[in-house]
């Protein structure tokens, strides 16, 4: 399994080939993104004439919203596309060829990518609490050390229900516009757009069931010191139910419709 | 040894009719299409063999080397290689095997090849010292020692080639697939990477299917080749023996007022076919001559062996 430890290493060479891209992405998303949300939700303070919204003050909505941007990108890992679209273009062939299991080397190219938006959300979680003055105080840390954990095993997660979308490719060519719905019921319903403190207490109930809340929002609240115990453990149970939900789903798709792969563009 | 019996494979594909009208009546129904790559086709190489895959396009020497490689599963028949369904993809077999792809990168693009290299190295579990023995022999014999460390996007056609054969050697396979290897290359770049082929056989002896477009490729490498028409061999002989086979033949170029043009004539019809000619035509130039390699097998695979 040492080539685990290579295919790893040749993703993050590959992150970091592009100077300007790896610097856009590093700061320029994040600062635009935060500079909108923090613009927004002060008129919206304002205009509501309060000071807490929801249980969120403004610095507690800024981090929010920090955050978010980065949890996105923790979770989705690799672009939309990055099985379907090798299929379409028959560059999967490599994986059928090398000795390798491809859901394993595509795990691991998904989950490098995790990681390094993890680092990225490490440095400005950081950044952002030694500014306002918080520091960086170990309750702080382990917050946000059980956060990145969340977030991998999320990561973890999306990635097998990406991948079972994505095989859909075997039999539609096209399924970029199926993934960018799915990707945008994660992110509404996992409370990337709001927070799901928002949400009618009807709507939390139901969502509970579904995997979206334990995607994002639970790794968000507990980065923020907001989860409590029973939250943090149930929420990595579901997450562990749905993996195993998807991971089965996965191999099922492959089974039934790799007879279907025909290589093309060789 | 590579054993092929009564291999055949169909392809679905839908069709549309073209137009807007067609793409708006393919959202609600569309019609299915199969069509058969592979028909019960039958195929034995020893080890040590170099045969050339030739065809048209769309004859099926893709689809044979996708099915013995194990990219796709044949509908019908059996296929084994060095013992093994391809298909199966056991990694025993995948570690003895390489595909190369003239139009199609297995090396990472954004990566240094030594980068791709390595990896390489860690996937087919190749020790150190064979490593670095084989990094050196395949980047001298190929001339891409400077370009070990550019990023494989930045290299020109022919290195990216040179780079793909190294990448897919490096772990001193016994089968190769060569799909089309030389396209695109210019005349110096096609000639190194056939001579490097040519020197690779001799030297490791693996057994190598060569499909490519270039008849000079094939001249140069293959001592035996399968002609392959509309999913079917039509031919698995010899090349001098196609020549002797077919020797009886003469090709006339014939240049008239209104055009030119070249036909075979059986040798014993030769007289006749001429005085046919200078009555019927105002002759400007007549050429006759053995036809070439080239002509024999573009008519084989136009007519097939029997029709010619």
């Amino acid at each position: 399994m040492n080539w685990w430890r290579f295919v790893v290493a040749n993703e993050f060479r590959k992150i970091l080939a592009f100077r300007s891209d790896f610097w856009v992405t590093f700061i320029g998303q994040t600062v635009v993104m935060v500079l909108i949300a923090r613009a927004l939700w002060q008129s919206i303070f304002e205009a509501n004439g309060t000071e807490v919204m929801e249980g969120f003050t403004l610095p507690m909505m800024t981090l929010y919203y920090i955050i978010v941007p980065l949890a996105n990108k923790i979770m989705t890992g690799e672009n939309v596309g990055f099985l379907s679209r090798e299929i379409y273009d028959g560059s999967f062939n490599r994986y059928l060829i090398y000795p390798i299991s491809f859901f394993q080397y595509k795990i691991l190219t998904y989950l490098t990518h995790s990681v390094f938006f993890s680092v990225q959300l490490i440095l400005i979680f950081c950044v952002f609490n030694l500014i306002v003055g918080h520091g960086l105080s170990v309750e702080l840390l382990i917050n946000l050390f059980f956060g990145i954990f969340i977030f991998l095993c999320a990561a973890c997660v999306y990635c097998m229900l990406a991948m079972s979308v994505e095989l859909i490719s075997l039999w539609a060519d096209n399924v970029w516009s199926l993934m960018v719905m799915i990707r945008f019921f994660v992110f509404f319903f996992g409370g990337s757009y709001l927070p799901l403190d928002f949400f009618p207490s009807w709507a939390n109930a139901l969502l509970k069931f579904t995997p979206f809340p334990h995607l994002i929002s639970l790794p968000i609240r507990t980065t923020m010191g907001l989860a409590t115990t029973t939250e943090i453990v149930t929420g990595l149970g579901s997450l562990f139910v749905w993996g195993i939900i998807f991971t089965m789903t996965a191999k099922k798709m492959w089974a039934a419709g790799e007879h279907r792969y025909n290589g093309v563009g060789i | 040894m590579i054993k092929v019996t009564n291999l055949s494979k169909t392809f679905i594909s839908h069709t549309k009719e073209p137009g807007l009208k067609g793409s708006l009546k393919a959202l609600i129904k569309r019609e299915k299409k199969s069509k058969l790559a592979l028909k019960s086709v039958d195929l034995e190489i020893q080890q040590g063999e170099i045969i050339g895959l030739i065809g048209a396009n769309g004859a099926g020497k893709t689809t044979l080397v996708k099915i013995l490689s194990g990219i796709v599963h044949p509908t019908s028949g059996e296929a084994t290689v060095l013992g093994f369904k391809p298909w199966e993809r056991h990694n025993e077999y995948r570690r003895q095997m390489s595909l190369i792809m003239g139009q199609k990168a297995q090396v990472w693009w954004d990566l240094p090849a030594m980068d791709s290299f390595i990896l390489l190295k860690e996937i087919y579990q190749i020790p150190e010292k064979i490593f670095t023995d084989n990094v050196e022999f395949l980047a001298e014999t190929l001339m891409v020692k400077n370009h070990l460390t550019t990023q494989v996007r930045k290299l020109s056609l022919g290195e990216r080639m040179k780079i793909e054969l190294m990448a897919a050697l490096l772990h001193r396979p016994k089968v190769i697939f060569l799909d089309e290897p030389t396209i695109g290359l210019d005349l110096s770049a096609q000639r190194a990477v056939r001579e490097f082929i040519k020197s690779y056989q001799k030297e490791f002896k693996p057994i190598t299917i060569l499909t490519s477009h270039y008849m000079e490729d094939i001249k140069e490498l293959c001592p035996r080749i399968v002609i392959m028409k509309e999913g079917e061999f039509v031919y698995d002989g010899t090349l001098s023996q196609i020549q002797r086979l077919l020797g009886e033949e003469k090709s006339l170029s014939v240049t008239t007022k209104e055009k030119k043009f070249t036909i075979s004539v059986p040798r014993s019809e030769l007289s006749k076919k001429t005085a046919e000619l200078f009555s019927t035509n105002e002759v400007l130039d007549l050429n006759i001559q053995d036809p070439s390699i080239e002509d024999i097998i573009e008519s084989i695979m136009r007519n097939g062996m029997t029709n010619r």
